[in-house]
């Protein structure tokens, strides 16, 4: 987990342009490369200047340190800041902190790049300039995006610089991104990703190609897993893996791991197996799609495919009723006059779908009543060591998904971390995990008779 | 209810003192400031006497009403607009009439009105907001009794009426008004498309509009303070009707590089040009604001209009000097040229700054009386001040290949060429020293530069 109070982020626009004469021609790559010094050079002029969004605070980073608010000095701690910035909900700080169940992470604090264009070095009168060769006139957005780490106590003068070190860097990776994808007089936009990565690399920033789809960036990934040490079997640096600040809202609208926000329950000598990484809470009634009373098993597929988009997996996006029921029939399963009709799924169709439109394969565990779930423990604590995926469980009439276990290995005490797809309300926080559709169960949750099968999705090994 | 005019004295005083031969009119312009509350009139300019080309025209018309140049107003008012710094602009029009021709004095100020309108705001390059005022007013004076009657029209509007309006002479109306000012450095890459003047203007008004709109979207420190939302100018000074020392608030602009529509883009914007044009150098603006509980990004949005005006004024002198010199056909040539410069000087009683620009081979005489044509003041040669932006130390070149390096302005660039005169004053173009010694020097050099310029 990061360790750090704050990270500071700065985002800024700078139009990279260049004329030249002969896109194909040897000349263009130097001139490519000298308008990239340009700008390497405007961001390390006097010019520049941070704005921290939502306050007054203006800073310039390449005169030794100056802000448009006395109090901060070059010798502020970066937690200084906070007092200047005003929240978003108008509410104090103090009121909220204690709606918080959990620490919620690092402070965000969002600066803009501009540039002064008052305060000139000379004074001569403007001039027109022209070039009359026939020339390709580049233009293209930079969307430089840094950001640090660090602890309350760094002194702002030292993130101000480490900012200005990232941007050039951005800057040169950039270059160098541009030059290897450009084809003569197209030229791709790079972008940059954050990653979070284990300790000590933290937080990293990779430029890639707009447009270039993560399949073809495999060798620059394998690159990178080595450089930064990260294992060869789990995606580290696809796009979906990029870090999400905790300051930013998500755009799809569905809730994302809902169960952090609860305490597991104290038992003694057991021991905690969790999900890892992200997912989507998909529960009846989204999506305009009345599914109630007959979806609960598409919903907790939808999770579990959301599971493995987020974790870089595939790139697809996660299907919808009528497409699960096209995957059942493509593969034979189903007739197809499946498609559209509210029939149930269960474990078997869950493993064929995520196979047919995934690639992903599943094991199946079964339990033949319901009070045998008791004493799968192991089984589920390795799986989640292990693979860390969304378990789906069907059984009587219900489906659910398991998102971990507290389980002693002495005791044999057991219980289960359940993920309702029986709400029909709203993505509401606070109703779900107040009224426990999403919330730990004891082994009595389960119908004691009935038979259960259990899904388990299996990890690909790829980066 | 009516708009309320603050006029100043010194304008009562001018109109009062305005001859009129018997029966005939004169027309001028009012320029001052507007605000949402109220509007201060600060210059009053009859129109100057046109110079006849040739026989005197035949009065055309019924009335003298119906002789009014309706061209020469409007394109005076653009002059005049021009040389207003930030804050200040063209309000409305007076016309001065004998008492038989008063009761049609309303239908022609109403014509003159829109067409004066229509004429400044074409090739603007900014918006209005929704807070800008878009009356303009209209003074009608009788030359026997001096009665005045003041009425504004909703420009916008074309089936705008007559509104009345109050008229109020008040001392020092803009004494204590604070003057924004800063320096600032331009450097736009404009692609051409084409080589026509039609071409050029239109990739000159869309290079600059983009430039534009940086500007007006830029953040802006006023005094050290941020122009946001609604709160109050600043200027630090206790407002003390006796004390007429006008502050002076150093503005600062930031500039993003964003541009919506660019940024959804994967790939970059290539365009296949026949050359392209860089405005570069340093602008120096100014702008006023009243001192009635202005807002700071009022404040602001003045001196960015300036800064925009500036620019936009000083490239279309240019066009429209070389197209009466070179006619349509030539457009601009390669290499680097002078854009006109801004100098200020102060206007009589009232102390507030007007400004013109002079072209590398005028001097200080002419400004002064292009002052003196246009405004209708004299101002002594000494007092306009040109030091505000710095001489382009080369005369305009044609032809010569230039070095491009950001902070180049020496004479390391070589001529071979001098701008001919231009229509604003008929005198013979002054030569820099040492043109024609440095001739020779120039072929060679010229000749050496081809060399390393070709790939």
């Amino acid at each position: 987990m990061l360790q750090c109070d704050f990270i500071f982020r700065l985002k800024g626009i700078l139009e990279f342009a260049c004329q030249l004469d002969n896109p194909n021609g040897v000349q263009s790559q130097s001139t490519i490369s000298k308008s990239f010094q340009d700008l390497r050079s405007k961001v390390t002029s006097k010019n520049i200047v941070f704005t921290v969004c939502n306050s007054p605070v203006l800073i310039w980073p390449n005169t030794g340190f100056q802000s448009s608010v006395e109090s901060l000095t070059e010798a502020s701690a970066c937690g200084d800041i906070l007092q200047w910035i005003e929240s978003d909900d108008g509410g104090s700080k103090k009121s909220s902190k204690k709606k918080d169940k959990k620490k919620s992470g690092p402070t965000v604090v969002n600066m803009k790049l501009l540039f002064e264009v008052t305060e000139p070095a000379g004074n001569t009168a403007p001039s027109l300039i022209r070039v009359s060769t026939q020339q390709h006139c580049v233009k293209m957005p930079l969307p430089l995006d840094c950001a640090l780490s660090v602890t309350t106590d760094e002194r702002l003068e030292t993130v101000c610089t480490g900012l200005v070190e990232a941007l050039n860097k951005q800057l040169a990776d950039m270059e160098e991104v541009v030059l290897q994808y450009r084809k003569g007089s197209s030229f791709l936009v790079p972008q940059p990703f954050h990653f979070q990565l284990p300790e000590p690399a933290g937080l990293i920033t990779v430029v890639y190609p707009a447009g270039v789809p993560d399949s073809q960036l495999q060798a620059v990934r394998e690159d990178l897993h080595r450089k930064f040490e990260l294992p060869c079997d789990r995606p580290y640096l696809r796009r979906a893996n990029a870090f999400h600040f905790p300051d930013a809202a998500y755009k799809d609208g569905y809730l994302r791991n809902p169960h952090i926000h609860l305490n597991p329950p104290n038992i003694e000598d057991a021991k905690l197996y969790l999900v890892q990484g992200v997912y989507s809470y998909h529960h009846y009634m989204q999506d305009h799609v009345d599914d109630n009373g007959w979806g609960c098993a598409y919903r907790s597929l939808q999770t579990i495919c959301s599971w493995f988009q987020q974790q870089g997996y595939v790139e697809t996006a996660v299907p919808t009723h009528t497409q699960i029921q096209q995957a059942l029939v493509d593969v034979g399963d189903k007739e197809p006059r499946f498609v559209g009709s509210r029939q149930w799924i269960g474990s078997i169709e869950v493993q064929a779908v995520l196979n047919q439109l995934l690639g992903v394969t599943s094991k199946i565990m079964f339990v033949s009543q319901g009070s045998e779930l008791a004493t799968k423990g192991r089984e589920l604590a390795n799986h989640f060591q292990t693979e860390g995926t969304p378990v789906m469980i069907g059984g009587g009439v219900l489906a659910h998904t398991i998102l971990g276990v507290v389980w002693s290995e002495n005791t044999g005490q057991i219980r289960f971390l359940i993920l309702d797809p029986h709400y029909t309300g709203g993505e509401d926080l606070q109703t779900i995990t107040d009224k426990g559709w999403c919330g730990w169960k004891g082994p009595e949750f389960w119908d004691q008779n009935a038979y259960y099968n259990l899904c388990l999705p299996q990890r690909p090994k790829s980066i | 209810m009516g708009r309320s005019y603050f006029v100043d004295e010194a304008v009562e005083e001018y109109l009062v003192g305005i001859q009129t031969a018997p029966g005939s009119c004169v027309t001028g312009l009012l320029a001052g400031q507007s605000s949402p509350q109220r509007d201060f009139v600060v210059l009053a300019v009859q129109t100057p006497h046109r110079e006849s080309e040739g026989q005197p025209k035949a009065s055309r018309g019924v009335s003298p009403l119906d002789d009014i140049d309706v061209e020469w107003v409007t394109e005076h008012a653009k002059q005049v607009s021009r040389m207003l710094p930030g804050g200040l602009c063209i309000l409305g029009l007076f016309l001065v009439t004998p008492p038989e021709l008063s009761k049609d004095a309303q239908n022609a100020l109403k014509r003159l009105i829109f067409a004066m309108d229509k004429y400044i705001t074409k090739g603007r390059l900014w918006e209005l907001s929704e807070e800008d005022v878009t009356d303009q007013v209209t003074l009608h004076i009788c030359s026997k009794t001096k009665k005045t009657v003041c009425k504004t029209f909703d420009v916008k509007d074309p089936k705008s009426s007559a509104k009345p309006a109050d008229w109020k002479y008040q001392t020092g109306v803009s004494s204590s008004w604070p003057m924004l000012s800063c320096s600032v450095a331009v450097d736009v890459q404009i692609p051409m498309t084409g080589s026509s003047s039609d071409i050029t203007d239109k990739c000159m008004k869309d290079g600059l509009r983009r430039w534009a709109k940086q500007i007006e979207a830029a953040c802006c420190l006023i005094n050290g303070r941020h122009a946001l939302d609604d709160s109050e100018l600043v200027s630090g000074q206790k407002k003390n009707p006796k004390t007429t020392h006008r502050q002076t608030l150093p503005a600062r602009i930031f500039v993003s590089d964003e541009q919506a529509e660019l940024d959804e883009r994967s790939s970059a914007l290539v365009q296949l040009c026949s050359g392209s044009v860089k405005v570069r150098g340093v602008v120096h603006c100014r702008a006023y604001i009243h001192n009635n509980k202005p807002k700071a990004r009022h404040a602001a949005q003045a001196i960015k209009r300036d800064i925009i005006n500036t620019v936009c004024s000083r490239v279309e002198m240019f066009l429209e000097d070389l197209l009466i010199n070179e006619g349509s056909h030539k457009g601009l040539c390669s290499g680097q040229q002078a854009l006109p410069r801004r100098v200020f000087a102060p206007v009589p009683v009232s102390g507030l700054s007007v400004c013109d620009y002079m072209f590398p081979d005028e001097s200080t005489a002419d400004v002064a009386e292009r002052l003196k044509e246009m405004l209708d003041c004299k101002t002594p040669e000494e007092d306009i001040d040109t030091s505000l932006e710095g001489n382009q130390l080369f005369s305009n070149v044609c032809g010569s290949e230039i070095t491009e390096s950001p902070s180049d302005d020496s004479s390391k660039h070589v001529f071979s060429e001098v701008q001919t005169e231009n229509p604003k004053n008929q005198k013979a173009p002054q030569y820099y020293a040492g043109v024609a010694i440095t001739a020779a020097v120039a072929l060679l050099a010229t000749a050496t530069s081809l060399l390393y310029f070709n790939e």
